[in-house]
């Protein structure tokens, strides 16, 4: 529900953004604001996990990672990348 | 032949299995894209962003990205329903509850797609 939420927030960005010059400067302004910065961050978080997780289940459909151990590891991997993912995205909205 | 499901995507367990995987790799190809794209441009304008959408491949990419995601999302919403909003956790409320979300669902996917190529292709 989250990431369908993101997914119609995203078609709004880019519905204008992409509608005129005046469009993509008043988004501009929507982009300044804390409180749509840290929404924006929140969605981008759960994509973010969900990318992440998405990925090791591809790899593990290879038959990479399916034994115990492996799969521990995985779970890891995936709170650890998806923990930069996040920090970085922080970075780049409020750097 | 066995009871099919009437809600999910494929209609079958192994061609939503496969639809999943496929649309997983679309939409994270777009959005690999898309970032690498934001990432190098930090001071974009509206110039170079009306007319990196107006390239064919991009309106190709972001409108095979949308019916990925409805794809996508439709089968992850019906994997979600069918093991939460059962009758066994919830007892004889929860088929026609679980039919109403899934349609609910299927209903706001939709108009994304609409709205996704309305927004690429409207005038």
């Amino acid at each position: 529900m989250v990431l369908l939420a993101l997914a119609g927030l995203a078609l709004w960005m880019l519905d204008v953004s992409l509608s005129s010059a005046n469009g993509f400067a008043s988004l501009q302004e929507v982009f300044s604001s804390f409180w749509f910065k840290l929404l924006l961050w929140v969605l981008l978080a759960a994509l973010a996990y969900h990318l992440v997780a998405g990925i090791r289940h591809l790899v593990m459909d290879l038959g990479i990672g399916e034994s115990l151990r492996g799969g521990v590891l995985g779970a890891r991997l995936v709170l650890i990348f998806t923990g930069i993912l996040v920090i970085a995205t922080g970075v780049w909205l409020w750097g | 032949m066995g009871v099919k499901p009437v809600t999910s995507l494929g209609r079958s367990g192994l061609s939503d299995w496969l639809i999943q995987r496929v649309s997983a790799v679309v939409i994270l190809l777009y959005v690999v894209i898309m970032v690498g794209y934001l990432v190098t441009h930090p001071n974009l304008t509206y110039i170079d962003w009306a007319m990196l959408h107006q390239q064919f491949w991009v309106r190709l990419l972001t409108l095979a990205t949308v019916l990925a995601i409805a794809a996508h999302a439709w089968i992850g919403i019906w994997a979600v329903l069918t093991d939460y909003v059962t009758v066994r956790l919830m007892g004889p409320v929860a088929t026609p509850l679980r039919v109403v979300l899934q349609l609910a669902a299927i209903a706001l996917i939709l108009a994304y797609v609409v709205w996704a190529i309305d927004i690429l292709w409207g005038v």
